[in-house]
């Protein structure tokens, strides 16, 4: 796969960002932080609509057949409007768990329903302060599953979950309905991620991998939301590097804009050059999933985005001075954001490690 | 295999099969002196295999190919460490400039020129960049070096300041002011010079790292014939100003010019700290992994800008952001590196190459961060010419550059 975006690519970049700026709401968006629980209604069915929830489903079950280039621009032009639903990135680790390890009955389970919007699957691995504990307290036996999950994006609204659990002392993964779980939503700073706690008491659940082959699958699954989450923050992180470019433009103190500063633009400079290394990363990882060199990509991709995502929140509030720290004018959506999205499928904590690991030979 | 993998399959091969005369491991260890002998033997056998001038008209002694070649061969020139750098200012600014502005309106300098390219090539002869000077480096346009009318020609008195390579070089490409009376950036004309001619004195400059390859440069007296003069008169700015724009992508190094992150991973591996190996500190697993990252993306950067060369396109602008972001943290990663080891940390190898060694690497990076643009103009440059951002408040403005306040 190239890492220049061809003409279809082009076009769905564009198409998205333009359908995304006619109906994402900064009020709707601001209003929803009070929910607890709820997404954003708007954004999920123009997701479905556009066929956003299609785009990574084999043809073969009503999807596109596109990829994870795909996936990434439209999670690209989310980010840039903090769009408000959380499946872009987890909904797709779901169906790839089901795509690469499921029988033909799971598949013709749900991925059909996937792509056409009725059922949100979402990855449930964290325990504690571990987003992938080597051998988790979650349990899998005769067919049940038992234990808790913290913290599970989109958990609040997801019909199923790939459930990273313990089988005879092994790790496992696991996809199991929701409709027998207790689900308990988090009052969160970024409510309409729709965080939840999910807890099993006997839900079923069905075998996807076990031992070794479970945590790679477990880790190819977190590198792809990994890098779509990585999109989303370079959208988010491009779209405060122009805000702050345009107020510092616009407001003037001192006799001149405040963009004439150096203090003030330089701080625009090197948010533009975090944006451009997080975006070159990105593009790369999308590009190379499937190669035995995906792992590394995406930690490159992930902390990257991170970094400059985080940055570009801080400073933008920052250049804006008192009105940036106001409810109303939402640069608080961002900020929020930033920090939802950084932790989610694993801290910069995380990505070091499996970086490392990567670079060294030692995770093999 | 397309005509560019065979390029560059036959670039490799060549390099490989010339690399243990003058590769890294030849190199070492000799003088200045023996060094830039071995240097021109490079040079003339590069050129007598093809491989000089590679995106240079034909009729000028180059190849005639395109500017992908060229970076393909850079990138496949530089892990060998091969001895180039003594030629990279001439073959990259000055001689350049010689062949757009150097052969007369009439191309009655043509031959003239056509011997010195050749001769630049074969690393026979080597010109210099004469810019900089004391009181004038991020701020070109505010030198002070005067040429004045001398009956048909020009009389040169000044100084230049940070002349790379000016100690071995032929001849120089030279910017110097001809009217103070007007705005800075307007009085200024763009001529070449001899570098033996009478009048003109070489200093060399002991660097931080012990290395003397900058120079000031003295000019008293110096004559000039009308046809050494490069530029408009008046209109001097505009062709420096093209000298530093003419290769936007030249081979990237996101390595800042520095050792490779494999070299610090090594380095770090036999490492003992605080009862623990070093590379299960999280201090060292995240300066490794942030560094991968970043140079990671500059890398991909510098790959998708060649896609796009090689798809006919334009390569975006964040092409600049290399030396920025890389020659920095180099600087911060060489100082790690010299934590890490300790004691140890406090030897230095004076044969080492900045390439591979961490101390050699740390006393240089100064360098990196100034020279060619400072970090703080390549920061302004960004935000002015990419993101539209408003220059500074400039009191020079407008103002004539003999009433510019001190």
């Amino acid at each position: 796969m190239s890492i220049l975006y061809d003409e279809g690519q082009q076009a769905i970049a564009n198409e998205s960002r333009r359908v995304l700026e006619a109906r994402c709401s900064t009020d709707r968006m601001l209003g929803l932080l009070d929910r607890v629980g709820e997404y954003d209604a708007p954004f999920r069915e123009t997701a479905v609509e556009q066929g956003w929830t299609a785009l990574a489903i084999p043809e073969a079950f009503g999807g596109l057949g596109l990829g994870l280039v795909e996936l990434g621009l439209v999670a690209q032009a989310s980010g840039e409007k903090v769009a408000g639903a959380p499946f872009l990135g987890v909904g797709h680790a779901a169906a790839a768990a089901i795509e690469m390890q499921g029988t033909d009955a799971l598949k013709a389970e749900w991925l059909g329903r996937i792509a056409a919007g009725t059922a949100l699957g979402t990855i449930a691995f964290a325990e504690g302060t571990e987003i992938l504990p080597a051998l988790p307290e979650t349990t899998f036996a005769d067919g049940r599953l038992h234990g808790a999950k913290h913290g599970v994006t989109g958990g609040g609204k997801a019909d199923f979950a790939i459930v990273w659990a313990s089988c005879d002392g092994a790790p496992c993964l696991v996809l199991t309905g929701l409709g027998d779980a207790v689900v308990t939503p988090i009052d969160s700073y970024d409510n309409t991620r729709c965080h939840a706690d999910l807890a099993f008491a006997g839900a079923p659940a069905v075998l996807l991998a076990q031992g070794r082959d479970a945590r790679r699958l477990a880790m190819e699954l977190l590198a792809r939301v990994a890098v779509v989450l990585a999109h989303e923050q370079l959208g988010g992180a491009e779209a405060l590097l122009f805000t702050a470019r345009d107020y510092a433009l616009t407001r003037r103190a001192f006799g001149q804009p405040i963009g004439a500063f150096q203090s003030v633009k330089h701080r625009i400079a090197e948010m533009y050059g975090l944006v451009e290394i997080a975006r070159a990363n990105a593009i790369h990882a999308a590009a190379s999933v499937g190669t035995p060199g995906f792992l590394l990509a995406a930690a490159d991709a992930r902390l990257s985005a991170t970094e400059a995502y985080d940055t570009c929140a801080r400073d933008c509030v920052q250049i804006h001075g008192g009105i940036g720290a106001t409810w109303e004018q939402g640069l608080h959506l961002h900020m929020r954001r930033a920090r939802s999205l950084a932790i989610e499928a694993g801290s910069t904590f995380f990505w070091e490690d499996v970086l490392v690991g990567e670079l060294t030979g030692e995770a093999a | 295999m397309n005509d560019r993998d065979a390029f560059r399959a036959r670039a490799r091969a060549w390099l490989q099969s010339v690399a243990p005369v003058y590769g890294f491991h030849a190199r070492k260890g000799l003088s200045t002196a023996d060094d830039l002998a071995l240097a021109r033997r490079y040079m003339a056998e590069k050129y007598d295999a093809g491989f000089a001038g590679i995106n240079w008209p034909v009729e000028m002694g180059g190849q005639g190919l395109g500017h992908i070649e060229k970076v393909i061969f850079e990138e496949e020139e530089m892990p060998f460490d091969m001895p180039t750098s003594y030629f990279a200012i001439s073959l990259g600014m000055p001689v350049p400039i010689m062949i757009r502005f150097g052969q007369g309106g009439q191309g009655e300098h043509r031959d003239w020129v056509r011997e010195r390219v050749v001769k630049a090539l074969r690393g026979e002869e080597i010109w210099c960049q004469l810019f900089s000077e004391p009181a004038a480096g991020s701020d070109l346009a505010g030198l002070r070096t005067r040429a004045e009318v001398d009956g048909n020609g020009w009389k040169l008195n000044g100084q230049k300041l940070w002349t790379s390579y000016a100690q071995y070089a032929d001849y120089g490409v030279i910017v110097a002011r001809n009217d103070p009376n007007v705005v800075k950036h307007k009085g200024l004309t763009y001529f070449w010079v001899d570098m033996r001619a009478p009048g003109v004195d070489v200093r060399p400059i002991k660097l931080a790292d012990g290395s003397s390859h900058v120079n000031e440069v003295f000019f008293d007296d110096v004559r000039l014939e009308d046809s050494q003069r490069l530029s408009p008169v008046g209109g001097g700015f505009g062709v420096a100003m093209t000298t530093l724009m003419i290769e936007r992508y030249t081979a990237t190094d996101s390595a800042g010019f520095g050792p490779p992150l494999d070299v610090f991973v090594e380095h770090v591996k036999p490492l003992v700290l605080n009862g623990r190996p070093a590379l299960e500190d999280g201090r060292v697993r995240s300066a490794i992994a942030r560094n991968h990252a970043m140079r990671a993306g500059l890398d991909s950067i510098t790959r998708r800008a060649m896609l796009m060369m090689q798809a006919g396109m334009e390569p975006g602008p964040e092409g600049s952001l290399n030396k920025l972001v890389s020659v920095r943290s180099r600087q911060k990663l060489s100082e790690l590196a010299l934590d890490l080891a300790g004691q140890a940390g406090l030897a230095l190898d004076r044969h080492g190459s900045a390439h591979e060694d961490w101390t050699k690497s740390w006393l240089s990076a100064p360098t990196g961060r100034i020279a060619g643009g400072a970090d703080e103009m390549l920061l302004n440059t960004i935000a002015e010419k990419i993101l539209g951002l408003p220059q500074d408040y400039r009191p020079d403005k407008g103002v004539p550059f003999n009433q510019i306040p001190a």
